[in-house]
């Protein structure tokens, strides 16, 4: 990266602990770790080395951890459960490889969900929920069901939910991992899209041809940081698809 | 805070909706608890509140002299059902009677002995009717209307009977019965007139007069082997603002007569019905307290359903824990619903348990009664059950670990 931006997340001699005694062994065993906003980093690495873990502690998910978490500055233990969920609602938005939608929602419904817990009103959610679905191309889709839409669809509907509460940081767990590969590409461009609008970006995945792009990739081994290279940014080809998600400039220039 | 609230009552509609018959089959059991609580209550509170109705009729110019000192406790009134009376020797006399007649502001008072036996004319009566043995004052203590004939006399034949008309009907097949012979414990007697219908099943007099045989205090005595064996005395004042005194000098002169021993009871207004009320409610709320049951098993039909709702929706608690639900959230989404199941059913119920209590009451001589208090039980109870019942749940579904919720399979 050319300029220093702040640190959002400094992990220092992080540790998380499964199963006792006998059983017990490290999943994460020891990362130190500083992420600048808006980093693109890609955590690679094999099954089991810890990198979920890793994103959910990041995430907030799981607060039974050693070692320290400063998250914009605050140490996370301090922070009560309460707080922590006002942090999940107000910073980080998550993308799963499952896509966890509700299905009893419809889709509209399911990107609204992350305001209800801002204290939205409901009008004002769906109002929202609708035009972040207008520019991710899924306006026609808004009362379909989650299980109406093909797997593209379906994560980017998902991507729109963790935008919705616009996020600083966002979470991504293999986004692309059920997906066939020309979905994959769709939606990792939402998410360099998301990048270049400065979100911070951590994304889990098994496949190395996503890494190129990230800003920075992160290879884990046995829940300890192997490798971390930071890569120049990479000059591509502009988009052959017209840019996805939010773009409130484009708007106005238009 | 208030969007938040409302966010979590829109939530709670959407997936009770989603399940749309398991919601109203765990409403129903609340329903039916409800509904029975509202009928019992609602029909006991009309039963009472005719007695207290005919004492307001009359006037309020009435006191009544019952035996023994007053009771403590509505259970002691149930543990002596059906009538007291019929098991204990009275303690009030002939002496008493006179000195109350004689009493300033008295208009009348007018005594109420009550026999049993058998009662035959052209058929044979119901085996309970009730024979009363007073004196011709009760006429105008307790405004008797007769229909046909005349009322009791002390210049009469002693052997003269006035009879209710139902009584009439039973044993004549005509309401028309003046100077037919009737025939008490096996002596006979002359009808010398016939009652108004009262419609008045149950009053304070425990007597229903519509089926009973009035005769002389002293054809009484002779029945019951040479005794009087006065029940109640019902004692007129000839105004209300004398009721006060005529009580106080009731009391007196009864303490007087009976050496200080309070073993009487007098009453007026509405404590006349506080006996017969508090059988009514005794009786109603040993009835609520089994309906109470029912209401139970609704609640832990709710307790039920929510916790599978909440074994099904793992997933879903996980997500919304992701997105930033804190677990007070999660508590408040699945209290609301496990009231709104409540309520709704409490709602239903209630309005059930009118129509049931006004379908009962096509049987019966009286209506059920309307009250914000019985509305406000059935709420409270709704809210009640709702909470206990949903508490539990709730706080399991907050507990779930998110981590482990997402692995969940939907």
């Amino acid at each position: 990266m050319a300029k220093q931006t702040l640190p959002v997340i400094v992990l220092k001699d992080l540790k998380k602990r499964f199963g006792i005694g006998d059983a017990e062994h490290f999943a994460i065993d020891g990362i130190d770790l500083t992420i600048r906003q808006g980093e693109f980093i890609a955590i690679m690495g094999p099954s089991g080395c810890g990198k979920t873990t890793l994103l959910n502690i990041l995430g907030l998910l799981d607060s039974d951890i050693e070692g320290e978490y400063e998250l914009d500055g605050k140490q996370v233990a301090s922070l009560s459960s309460r707080r922590q969920a006002r942090i999940r609602s107000q910073q980080i938005g998550f993308i799963f490889q499952s896509f966890n939608l509700i299905n009893r929602l419809n889709v509209i419904e399911n990107v609204a969900l992350p305001l209800t817990y801002k204290g939205m009103s409901r009008l004002a959610r769906l109002k929202k929920a609708s035009s972040l679905l207008q520019n991710f191309h899924l306006g026609e889709r808004e009362y379909y069901m989650p299980n109406q839409l093909s797997g593209g669809q379906t994560q980017r509907v998902a991507i729109a939910r963790a935008l919705v509460n616009d996020p600083a940081i966002i979470l991504a767990d293999e986004p692309t991992g059920n997906l066939d590969s020309r979905a994959s590409h769709i939606i990792m461009e939402e998410l360099s899209e998301l990048h270049k609008r400065g979100n911070t970006i951590i994304m889990v995945t098994h496949n190395p041809n996503l890494t190129t792009y990230a800003s920075r990739v992160i290879i884990m081994l046995d829940g300890r940081i192997d490798s971390d290279t930071q890569k120049l940014p990479k000059k591509r080809k502009p988009a052959a698809k017209k840019p996805l998600g939010k773009k409130k400039k484009d708007k106005a220039a238009a | 805070m208030r969007i938040l609230l409302i966010n979590h009552i829109q939530n709670a509609q959407q997936s009770l909706k989603s399940n749309r018959l398991r919601s109203v089959l765990t409403m129903f059991g609340v329903m039916i608890g409800v509904a029975s609580i509202t009928t019992i209550l609602s029909l006991g509170t009309g039963a009472s509140k005719i007695v207290t109705d005919q004492v307001d009729a009359l006037g309020g110019t009435i006191a009544v002299v019952r035996p023994g000192a007053p009771s403590q406790s509505p259970f002691e009134d149930v543990a002596r059902m059906p009538n007291r009376q019929n098991f204990a020797a009275s303690t009030l006399t002939d002496a008493d009677l006179l000195s109350l007649q004689k009493l300033d502001h008295v208009q009348a008072a007018a005594p109420l002995m009550l026999l049993t036996g058998a009662v035959r004319a052209d058929s044979i009566a119901p085996s309970n009717t009730p024979i009363v043995a007073t004196t011709p004052d009760l006429a105008i203590v307790n405004s008797l209307e007769v229909r046909e004939g005349q009322f009791l006399d002390d210049d009469l034949n002693p052997n003269t009977a006035v009879i209710g008309p139902q009584l009439s009907i039973d044993v004549f097949g005509t309401e028309e019965s003046i100077g037919k012979g009737i025939t008490i414990r096996g002596k006979l007697f002359t009808v010398i007139g016939v009652l108004e219908r009262t419609n008045m099943p149950v009053n304070y007099n425990g007597v229903d007069f519509d089926t009973a045989i009035i005769i002389n205090k002293n054809s009484g005595r002779i029945l019951n082997q040479g005794i009087i064996q006065i029940q109640q005395i019902n004692v007129r004042a000839d105004s209300i603002a004398n009721l006060d005194q005529v009580i106080i000098n009731t009391n007196k002169i009864l303490l007087k007569n009976h050496a200080n021993e309070g073993d009487f009871t007098v009453l007026s207004g509405e404590k006349i019905a506080q006996p017969t009320n508090e059988l009514f409610y005794a009786i109603a709320g040993v009835t609520t307290a089994i309906a109470a049951i029912s209401l139970l098993v609704g609640g832990i039909g709710i307790m039920n359903i929510m916790l599978v709702s909440v074994a099904e929706r793992t997933r879903e608690i996980g997500i919304r824990k992701a997105l930033g639900a804190s677990n007070r959230d999660i508590v408040a989404q699945f209290l609301i619903e496990s009231l709104a199941l409540s309520i709704g059913g409490g709602i239903a119920g209630y309005l059930l348990g009118y129509l049931t209590a006004f379908a009962i009451s096509s049987f019966l001589t009286f209506d059920p009664a309307f009250s914000w208090e019985i509305g406000a039980i059935a709420l409270v109870l709704s809210i009640g059950i709702g909470t206990l019942f949903g508490l539990y749940p709730a706080f399991r579904a907050a507990r779930k670990d998110p981590i482990s919720a997402l692995r969940q399979y939907d």
